[in-house]
């Protein structure tokens, strides 16, 4: 993947990458001092395209702002250094929740069921250092796809041969009307497999699913509670072959 | 590259003039005093800073009141995080903008997220790459400069760089706005910040 996370490198740095992707780059970043030194060039180039959008701001923002930062308590460097962003924590605890549950085998979501659901839970669960998903996305050979989904909303899967494993990250923009639900699967051999099903109202969900090599597929449906053993309304299927 | 980087570290060795003075120092020094807590460098750091955030959130969210009201958010995360920035990784104001697109993108996506409407959107932008800022303060030296080189680059080089960077599309949805496939426009993406880094310089002077 060497070759597509270089090529990745431009739409990184214009902000024009996924949560996903831009995961898998800051983590490239961290161990390629080539890339990073061209990755911190082209951010200065890009900066400077700001440059080009020089516009007079109302003057009560400049008021506004002056007033904020007097009553605005500055972070000091370690906490920075530990958590990036500590009003996330809670956004790390969640996907924490939830991988935990996952590696318990458990199909049960309903862990910290509110706050998954709001719309960036996925892009936050994903910029978490949580190890699984992080080795995934980290793995040499990784493969991104995403679908969206019928209805709205997208499913992306991440998945590498060599960990054998994948994450399927799934936002919806609603859950399914009449109380149903939504259930993921994978296709082994032709059959779909359940990889778990999302609690009632839930929309979200980061699912680190094993022995990904076997299968071929990966899909979104729509259930009644609880699931089903197998797939009624398929709103969203991403080949992974 | 060596060379660039040694333009960068040119820039690090400006002088820091003493406690009360008036000289005018750069944003990296700004920067610096603004991560121990100096509220007066924060204050010289907006007036030099604010008008390109502004400007820029305003560019990719297309809507005043908003633009305003991240700008803002911004501008109190500089002040907030400023002990992190580290001179050695990049340029001051490369850091401020660079959350400031950053915040700017993310909220573009969080609309784009509850309605199809990229499309509509971008065919539209195509259309009107400068609308926006012509009835700005005029000659600005250096949006001259970004213009000049940004005509430098080829057609889908500017295309594809202009619709991520100022209105906030990810390389999928530019790939499938202009009916590019997808690897033509990463790789327009990166050959077109090279051209763009090369006839800039690295260097950021504000
Ligand atoms: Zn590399």
């Amino acid at each position: 993947m060497t070759a597509d996370i270089h090529s990745l490198v431009g739409a990184y740095v214009l902000d024009a990458v996924d949560d996903l992707e831009r995961a898998a780059v800051d983590r490239h970043l961290r161990e390629c001092d080539a890339c990073r030194t061209d990755a911190a060039e082209l951010r200065e180039a890009a900066a400077r395209l700001a440059d080009g959008a020089w516009s007079v701001p109302p003057p009560r923002l400049r008021d506004n702002v002056l007033a904020a930062v007097a009553t605005t308590r500055q972070l000091p460097v370690e906490t920075l250094r530990r958590s990036r962003r500590p009003y996330r924590a809670r956004w790390l605890a969640a996907a924490a929740a939830v991988v935990a549950a996952v590696g318990a085998g458990t199909a049960v979501f309903t862990v910290q069921e509110q706050r998954v659901r709001e719309e960036r839970s996925v892009a936050e669960a994903v910029r978490t250092r949580e190890s699984e998903v992080r080795d995934i996305l980290a793995a040499p050979d990784v493969v991104l796809r995403d679908q969206p989904l019928t209805g709205g909303g997208k499913v992306t899967v991440a998945y590498s041969r060599l960990r054998d494993s994948g994450v399927i990250m799934m936002a919806a923009d609603a859950a399914p009307d009449g109380g149903r639900v939504f259930q993921l699967w994978t296709v082994r051999s032709g059959t779909p497999v359940s990889e778990g099903v999302l609690a009632v109202g839930q929309t979200s969900i980061v699912k680190v699913v094993a022995g990904m090599s076997s299968a071929s597929a990966v899909g979104v449906s729509v259930e009644p509670p609880g699931g089903s053993p197998a797939p009624t309304v398929t709103v969203a299927g991403v080949k992974t072959i | 590259m060596a060379e660039r980087g040694m333009s960068r570290r040119a820039e690090h060795l400006t002088p820091v003039p003493g406690p009360g003075s008036d000289v005018p120092v750069g944003a990296n020094d700004l920067l610096l005093a603004v991560g121990r807590g100096d509220e007066e460098a924060f204050a010289r750091l907006y007036d030099l800073v604010a008008p390109r955030v502004y400007g820029l959130i305003r560019r990719v969210l297309r809507d005043p009141a908003q633009a305003e009201e991240v700008a803002q958010e911004v501008l109190v995360e500089v002040w907030r995080t400023a002990a992190r920035f580290d001179q050695a990784s990049g340029s001051a104001t490369s850091w401020v903008f660079t959350i400031a697109h950053r915040r700017a993108v993310d909220r573009v996506r969080a609309e784009q997220a509850s309605a199809e409407r990229a499309v509509r959107a971008g065919v539209a932008a195509i259309e009107t790459p400068y609308d926006e800022v012509a009835d700005e303060v005029a000659g600005r030296l250096e949006r001259q400069q970004v213009r000049h080189c940004l005509d430098d680059l080829t057609d889908l080089q500017r295309q594809v760089v202009i619709m991520a960077y100022y209105q906030g599309h990810s390389y999928p949805q530019v790939a499938e706005l202009l009916k590019t496939p997808l690897g033509t426009v990463k790789t327009r993406m990166r050959d077109g910040l090279i051209r763009l880094r090369d006839c800039l310089g690295v260097e950021v002077t504000a």
